[in-house]
């Protein structure tokens, strides 16, 4: 018996369509998308086979299936991810910025506390290695301040971070691998 | 014939399957995952079969062509590349092989108990 495909399975199972692919970013954006369209249209099949409800509960679930497929795609050894690799990457910048910015503040409310009308230049030299020197003007207690921004070691470590977090050295037989491909 | 089967050794000789399968006929995922339940291994699932085409066309052992469907979405239909075929003789060969070996094994008679060892 075929089963009727209502917009509200459709919508079912772009859920999973959707889910799946949000655990696939690893995997190459052609890829990604050829594996959207093949799970999409595997997954109306079997619900006009045997419903909506029975064809995802056959396709198990999203991040087992995405597992499954990213140990296709890249062998079941440890793998490398771009997504944790870029969560860090944009992730750290924010916190970094707002830690030092508190840093910075808190040298600041230290003066004003000291010398409440203070005037004059003061000068701090960050948080050690990471941070550049911050110099606050003060006129009649109301400072401005400038510097406070990331050292080059800062960068390094930052990059140098991102590459551990992403493990993205794992990356480089799969690329050389589509390289070869390519060539 | 519905029987429970290892999922280990299922999943073992799955790629063998699907070779098989699509040199018979060219199929598309959900219609293999029938074919399979169609001759009893009825607990592979869809979440198996897939990804296990996924690597097969990885390791250029199929290939795939988008057969526009009357029912829905274009179908990626499957079928063995050469490289497949030869990897579908090697590893028939090593099954039926295997397969021999341990069956001489099991159907051997057993005594009512072990015998006890030197």
């Amino acid at each position: 018996m075929q089963h009727t495909v209502t917009w509200f399975d459709r919508l079912r199972i772009e859920r999973v369509v959707w889910t799946l692919d949000q655990r696939l970013y690893d995997l190459p954006r052609r890829t990604r998308i050829e594996t959207r369209r093949e799970v999409r249209q595997n997954l109306l099949a079997g619900a006009r086979d045997v419903g909506t409800t029975q064809a995802l509960r056959n396709l198990g679930g999203s991040a087992e299936l995405a597992n499954e497929y990213l140990s296709a795609a890249f062998g079941s050894r440890p793998r490398h991810s771009w997504m944790a690799a870029g969560l860090f990457f944009v992730t750290v910048p924010l916190l970094a910025t707002s830690f030092f910015a508190g840093a910075a503040n808190g040298f600041a409310n230290g003066i004003i506390a000291a010398r409440p009308a203070a005037t004059g230049t003061y000068t701090w030299g960050g948080i050690s290695h990471l941070q550049s020197t911050v110099t606050y003007t003060f006129i009649n207690g109301h400072g401005t301040w400038n510097g406070g921004g990331f050292t080059p070691l800062f960068y390094i470590l930052w990059i140098v971070a991102t590459i551990l977090v992403g493990r993205l050295w794992r990356a480089l037989p799969a690329w050389r691998r589509r390289r070869a491909g390519v060539a | 014939m519905s029987s429970e089967h290892d999922s280990q050794l299922l999943k073992g000789v799955l790629s063998l399957l699907l070779l098989h399968l699509i040199s018979e006929r060219e199929s598309y995922g959900y219609e293999l995952v029938q074919r399979l339940h169609q001759v009893g291994l009825t607990e592979i699932l869809e979440g198996t079969v897939y990804p296990a085409l996924a690597r097969l066309e990885r390791e250029g052992r199929v290939s795939a062509r988008l057969v526009a469907s009357n029912a829905g979405p274009a179908r990626k239909y499957y079928r063995p590349t050469v490289a497949g075929r030869d990897a579908l003789t090697a590893g028939t060969a090593d099954w039926m092989s295997l397969a021999a070996v341990v069956g001489a094994q099991l159907a051997r008679r057993l005594p009512a108990e072990p015998q006890e060892g030197a």
